[in-house]
């Protein structure tokens, strides 16, 4: 590539590379550096906000591949994450290893996501919408009366996990797990991307007869693409249960999965760097909002309880502004400031 | 002109660098924009008035109390965030708010030793042996209706078993003490005619309670929150209805007379605490930093939750430091503690952190909500965490 302006692609391999430049793996290597580092320099606080954006990473990432790359929408992305979150659970509770509970906890995800999956053979768009939010109503139903596995109302008591012997009983050390997970998560959906697999997803997104036509079995792509989103959502809903070490079927709602729509919307439907974006700024944007009323309130006291009760509004309003202006989300906007800066000072 | 620019430099630095008196640091998470915000806002109020009325009386032990505060709108992740961001600033314990997130840091709460006063009060959380560092100063769900039937009971005079009935919504707060009031129930000859579900958002409720009418309960148990409780009541009037509907604690207060209007008048609520205006030592407090500005039955909560914990905080700067064990140890030490007469006197124990066994029995009516009774139950072990 040296010595050349631009960059020459002369197999599908090279042009599907990761990396097309030293210069990406050298700042992706900086970041995940300074990442790496980050539980010594910041506050608990903000290792614990990492520990939630790891795992919203994973939740996010895993709706991507199902709804932004394979076009099935899933309204039911809460209760699968509860899923896991409650299977992973009583795996531990029977003295299971950490790693084959979240394991296990992913399985039975992903077969329950395949479960609810199956109508979406016949169903498309808003209809397999409101099939998967079917998926979270019974789901949130079996959380809440299935009492003697749940727990029911009173909820479910775990303990941090417990690796090696090692307890993970605090933000610091519960970050190198959540990256850890994240960071796998975020490679096996980038890989899935580049295989043939990914590739019939994208196709049946864009049109499905068209996909059909060129050979993609469509219901078992559909199947697939639930069981791999589901496998993830179960694993973000097992690391979610053993961070806060105490789950109740309301943590599990469909609020839960209208956020990691929005994460999607507000990252990039059908990138992998757009959920990671998305996971981002969701998680953040209700601390900004807080701090923002904070500071808002010292200077004007009286200002910061309206503020507060237009916080929701403002989330709202953010969402609705992302849709119009920035529909492709925040991946879009980040390719053109690469874009920007790769072609400065001559941009025309 | 410039020796004045650095003389109040100086005064400035030595403003901010002086060490100061040293605060008592508490969290607070309240819900002031989600979906409890109704009920979350003035419960919040209480919470801060109290803290004002303490300071303005010195602190506790020469010690100003410092609220940080967070409205985390109901939201699980986001009072785990605050929750973080107050340990890192200090807190010594923490005033929490709604079932969800006080659940979701059970553990938390209990691995950082931070005592937590939260106005959940689902009964699991009064079992030390899985909630350790949890408190609140109201009988739990449960034990209000258990108090609610024990005295339909001790007044019933037909020679027939009371019929009973139940309306709950299908979530976790409206279904945690069915079990318990059931087998209670049960135990005190109660006929348990029916029961149904009336969601907490519901707009109408004319089916469930058509279906419940024809079973003729003489006392239907409501389990939701105001804007449910509203709808049961004015459908059951609707429907001209015999029943008599019994509230719980986040079923009526203030706010419901004026939603529900007539159709409120002769029903019951359970209560743990006085009403504005009533003559307890304690309201001239709340009248003189309200300015006499009429304050529901949620602050009174507020007020009362604060104050005790601020007394337990007391008794450990007695005994030694103010720490997160010293408070809870302290808060164990409390016997018969009256917060100024706002509720019940509290007593918490080693093995038992149920505050007291009593309830209050209300009469709504549109205009006011009357004491018809001060239920008190026994303590028994089998009923701890149920």
């Amino acid at each position: 590539m040296r010595g050349k302006c631009g960059l020459f692609h002369t197999s599908y391999a090279s042009e599907t590379r990761f990396f097309q430049t030293g210069f990406q793996k050298l700042s992706l290597g900086v970041f995940l550096a300074l990442l790496l580092c980050s539980p010594f320099f910041l506050s608990n606080y903000q290792v614990s906000m990492l520990n939630m954006i790891n795992i919203a990473v994973i939740g996010a990432v895993a709706l991507n591949l199902l709804t932004g790359c394979c076009g099935q929408i899933s309204l039911g992305h809460g209760a699968f994450i509860g899923v896991g979150a409650y299977t992973t659970g009583l795996c531990t509770l029977a003295g299971w290893p950490f790693f084959a509970a979240l394991l296990f906890g992913g399985l039975v995800t992903a077969v329950v996501g395949m479960l609810f999956g199956i109508p979406s053979l016949r169903l498309k768009g808003i209809y397999l919408a409101i099939a998967t939010l079917a998926a979270q109503l019974i789901l949130s139903y079996v959380f809440l009366h299935w009492e003697s596995v749940t727990g029911g109302s009173i909820g479910m008591g775990l303990d941090a996990p417990v690796i090696l012997g090692m307890s993970l009983d605090n933000d610091a050390k519960m970050f190198y797990l959540t990256f850890g997970v994240a960071a796998a998560s975020v490679l096996l959906v980038a890989n899935i991307l580049r295989t043939r697999h990914g590739r019939a997803f994208v196709a049946i997104r864009d049109f499905h007869q068209s996909a059909e036509s060129v050979g993609v079995n469509l219901f078992a792509y559909k199947l697939q693409a639930f069981a791999v989103s589901s496998f993830l959502a179960g694993i973000a809903g097992g690391l979610w249960a053993h961070y806060t070490m105490y789950i109740t079927p309301e943590q599990f709602d469909i609020m839960l999965s209208i956020q990691y729509l929005a994460m999607i919307i507000i990252g990039g439907l059908g990138s992998v760097l757009g959920s990671i974006f998305g996971a981002v700024f969701v998680t953040l944007l209700p601390e900004f909002l807080g701090a923002l009323a904070q500071l808002a309130g010292s200077f004007f006291p009286n200002i910061s309880m309206y503020f507060l009760a237009l916080r929701e509004g403002i989330f709202g309003l953010i969402l609705v502004l992302f849709l119009i202006f920035e529909p492709e989300g925040l991946a879009h906007r980040w390719r053109l400031i690469k874009a920007y800066w790769k072609l400065y000072p001559f941009a025309h | 002109m410039r020796r004045g620019f650095f003389t109040l430099a100086a005064a400035m630095i030595l403003f901010t660098s002086s060490p100061g008196l040293a605060q008592i640091k508490i969290g607070v998470l309240s819900d002031l924009s989600g979906p409890t915000s109704d009920v979350g806002r003035p419960y919040a109020d209480g919470v801060r008035h109290c803290v004002e009325h303490l300071n303005k009386q010195g602190g506790i032990a020469g010690q100003k109390i410092e609220l940080l505060q967070v409205d985390y709108a109901y939201n699980v992740q986001q009072a785990i965030a605050a929750y973080n961001r107050f340990k890192g600033q200090g807190i010594v314990a923490l005033q929490g708010w709604g079932t969800a997130d006080t659940e979701a840091l059970v553990r938390f709460v209990a691995r950082d030793e931070i005592p937590t006063y939260s106005a959940s009060y689902s009964a699991h959380l009064t079992d030390p042996k899985t909630a350790p560092y949890n408190f609140f100063i109201a009988a739990d769900y449960t034990t209000q209706a258990r108090a609610a039937l024990q005295y339909f009971h001790d007044n019933w005079t037909e020679d027939r078993p009371i019929k009973l009935g139940l309306l709950y919504p299908n979530h976790p707060y409206g279904l945690a003490p069915i079990p318990g009031i059931k087998a209670f129930a049960q135990e005190l000859g109660f006929e348990l005619v029916g029961e149904d579900n009336v969601g907490l958002g519901d707009m109408d409720a004319t089916s469930q309670l058509l279906r419940m009418q024809r079973l003729a309960p003489d006392y239907v148990w409501v389990g939701g929150t105001i804007s449910s409780t509203a709808v049961i009541l004015k459908d059951a009037q609707k429907i001209g209805m015999k029943a008599k509907f019994i509230t719980n604690i986040w079923g009526s207060d203030e706010q419901l007379l004026k939603l529900a209007g007539p159709a409120v008048n002769g029903h019951y609520g359970l209560h743990t605490s006085a009403v504005y205006g009533a003559d307890v030592p304690g309201m001239k407090v709340i009248e003189e930093l309200t300015g006499g500005r009429h304050q529901n039955i949620h602050y009174i909560r507020g007020f009362a939750s604060m104050y005790t914990m601020a007394e337990a905080i007391r008794v450990a700067a007695e005994q030694g430091k103010i720490t997160g064990p010293a408070i809870r140890d302290a808060s164990r030490t409390l016997r018969d503690f009256d917060p100024l007469g706002l509720t019940p006197p509290i007593s918490f124990f080693e093995e038992d952190h149920r505050p007291n066994m009593t309830v209050y029995l209300y009469q709504l009516f549109e205009d006011r909500m009357e004491l018809v009774a001060e239920q008190e139950l026994e303590r028994r072990p089998e009923w701890l965490g149920h």
